[in-house]
């Protein structure tokens, strides 16, 4: 083996061999065999990925809608359980001093409150 | 100064075209699983010595190889077709040999056999270059770690002075200077060896 130059640019044939044989690798196939297999296993990891990603956005979107309804949906109720009202408090509130009576009287009206009524809701 | 890598790598491998490596990714990067297999076939023999001069262990070094593989494979994306494809593996695999060297803490002495002490009976062919192969990996071992891939990149693997300072991040005067330091050590030790016979 010839000195070599500093920095000389061209490979040692002789060096370059011996290393090569002190490193060789044992059988190819085993290992490639194996680096495809964990390949097909990343791949099938980077699909599954995306999917759950899409997956959590959704349920994100989905939760937030969920509470604004159910915050719309809990004002609405509020609002409508403050001002419900019986039927009898609507006539009674529409009604004239006639229909008032008729309405609001325990015992059963006679004919004269009716007449009453009636005329009340004649004029 | 020649830079320009050879058209025929040491041991009469031939290089592999750098459009043909660019066409492959390409597929690869598009899904094609047997583009994908075709370049780990080619490059596997290469990637598992370099791994093997960072770890030393075999073993180690196949794991490492397959972790480049892997990542290279997540990375495609990132790889320029415009450049040649072994450098921008290569730089992969030896950042996850040497980042598996650093989890784990690799006994270089489990590099060395006891097989060297033998002395009596001369050994057969095999049985030398089993032992020279010790050698050389014992050798290679007390070189940093910088060196020793600088110098399996160049005359193992046939890269340039240029690719390999691609490959290491480094500046290509200290890439040639830590071949050529690595060579003189290597050098000096197959010398001995060959005066022994």
């Amino acid at each position: 083996m010839e000195p070599s130059l500093p920095f000389d640019h061209r490979a040692d044939p002789e060096l370059g061999a011996a290393l090569r044989a002190a490193l060789e690798p044992a059988d190819p196939a085993p290992f490639v065999a194996r680096v495809l297999a964990q390949a097909e296993l990343t791949r099938a990891r980077r699909r599954d990925v995306p999917t759950w990603d899409i997956l959590a956005r959704w349920a994100r979107a989905g939760i937030a809608a969920a509470v604004a309804a159910a915050l719309v949906a809990g004002f609405a109720m509020g609002r409508a359980m403050q001002s419900r009202a019986t039927l009898d408090d609507v006539m009674v509130a529409s009604a004239g001093a006639g229909a008032n009576a008729l309405l609001s009287s325990p015992r059963a009206p006679d004919a004269s409150v009716v007449f009453t009524s009636l005329v009340e809701r004649e004029r | 100064m020649q830079s320009d890598p050879p058209a025929q790598l040491p041991g009469g491998v031939a290089r592999i075209p750098d459009r043909d490596e660019a066409e492959l990714a390409a597929r690869a990067r598009a899904g094609d699983r047997a583009a994908f297999g075709t370049l780990v076939e080619r490059f596997a023999p290469q990637a598992r010595r370099i791994a093997r001069a960072v770890l030393q262990n075999p073993d180690d070094a196949d794991d490492a190889a397959q972790d480049a593989f892997l990542s290279a494979l997540v990375k495609l994306d990132q790889y320029d077709p415009r450049r040649p494809f072994g450098p921008w593996l290569m730089r992969i695999v030896a950042n996850a040999a040497t980042d598996r060297r650093r989890r784990r803490a690799v006994r270089q002495a489990e590099a060395l056999e006891p097989e060297l002490a033998g002395g009596g009976s001369r050994p057969d062919l095999d049985a030398e270059r089993r032992a020279l192969g010790e050698r050389l990996r014992a050798a290679l071992a007390q070189l940093p770690e910088r060196r020793r891939l600088a110098v399996v990149l160049f005359d193992v693997e046939g890269y340039s002075h240029a690719e390999i300072a691609d490959i290491l991040s480094i500046p290509e005067g200290t890439a040639r200077s830590e071949v050529f330091h690595a060579r003189r050590t290597l050098r000096s030790l197959l010398q001995d060896w060959k005066e022994g016979e």
